[in-house]
């Protein structure tokens, strides 16, 4: 009886097995994008002041368990049999037919990841502040995914996965707003400083550079 | 590796007692973190693999019971077409005294 309904179970979804496997890494790599997201944020704020190397260790380690879900993602569609889409349709943006402007959006969002994210390892290369200034736009690459995920996903207007799905995204927006407010109440420039003494006019004559304080990744 | 975690030796100056246990205090300590670090990746690879296996279980649960959402949305759509088609040839198909209502109830249809 047993066998004979999983038989009928994988009658049923053998063909939709490379399908099943793309939206499921989808859904992982979304809710593991937006943990990283708000320990990003947690780690560059001042909510957590205290272990801060396990921190920088969980979101170094959450980004690239979402990077190789991302991979899964778009890979395991190739083997899908409705689709069949080509590799250039899965990596490059707007080339597949398939809801062009949701599929462009997703595919922008993961080279974003991509490049956003595993430029930490030749950030001396690049420069570790311009590295932390170009970081801040993984917020954005999420945010595309997110967008991505509510208008292409199959179980988009499922109860569970918009129940899932806010679950981890409602904090990090939340944390998302409340870094973007910190930051434009902080004065960006030095005229925008309260007047100094008279005897430190030199130093603050010299050109300030804005040191942004999204995250220090242990790299202070 | 182990390179690293000794401390260098230097014939000429001998160490004090207080030197060589700051030093052994901080090699603990690094040994902690690299314990901490390692636990901490194997958490999060396992919440990986276990997020995704969830989610392909709830999945194949849900197609495997006919409740998957584009396939309920394509079933539909091919019901759908099918009536309009059927009402469509039985409308053709129907005697010369129905034919104008016939015609009729297929543009309302298809429209």
């Amino acid at each position: 009886m047993i066998t004979t309904q999983a038989n009928i179970l994988a009658t049923a979804v053998g063909p939709h097995l490379f399908w099943i496997t793309s939206r499921a890494a989808g859904i992982a790599a979304l809710l593991l994008s937006s943990l990283s997201i708000c320990i990003g944020l947690l780690m560059g704020g001042a909510l957590l002041k205290g272990r801060r190397s396990e921190l920088r260790v969980t979101h170094e380690a959450l980004s690239l368990a979402t990077l190789t879900a991302l991979a899964l993602h778009g890979l395991s569609l190739l083997g899908d049999g409705y689709l069949h889409p080509s590799l250039g349709d899965i990596a490059i943006p707007f080339l597949s037919g398939y809801k062009t402007l949701w599929t462009s959006m997703g595919i922008v969002a993961f080279w974003m990841l991509a490049v956003l994210g595993l430029s930490y390892y030749v950030r001396t290369r690049i420069g570790v502040a311009r590295w932390r200034t170009l970081h801040r736009f993984t917020a954005l690459a999420w945010i595309l995914g997110l967008a991505h995920s509510l208008g292409e996903g199959t179980d988009a207007g499922q109860t569970w996965f918009l129940a899932m799905i806010a679950i981890v995204a409602v904090p990090a927006i939340a944390l998302l707003l409340a870094r973007l407010s910190s930051w434009r109440e902080r004065p960006a420039t030095p005229q925008a400083l309260p007047a100094q003494p008279q005897h430190t006019s030199r130093k603050l004559s010299a050109p300030a550079i804005r040191q942004p304080d999204w995250s220090d990744h242990g790299l202070a | 590796m182990d390179s690293r975690e000794q401390p260098s030796r230097r014939p000429s100056m001998p160490h004090s007692t207080e030197q060589l246990r700051a030093r052994a205090l901080a090699r603990d300590r690094r040994e902690a973190m690299r314990r901490r670090t390692r636990r901490i990746r194997r958490s999060v690879a396992s919440l990986a693999a276990v997020l995704f296996s969830t989610a392909f279980l709830v999945i194949y649960v849900q197609l495997a019971s006919g409740h998957d959402p584009a396939l309920v949305a394509n079933a539909k759509r091919a019901a759908a077409s099918t009536a309009s088609s059927e009402s469509s040839s039985g409308s053709t198909s129907s005697s010369g005294e129905e034919s104008s209502s016939g015609a009729s109830a297929v543009t309302t249809s298809q429209s």
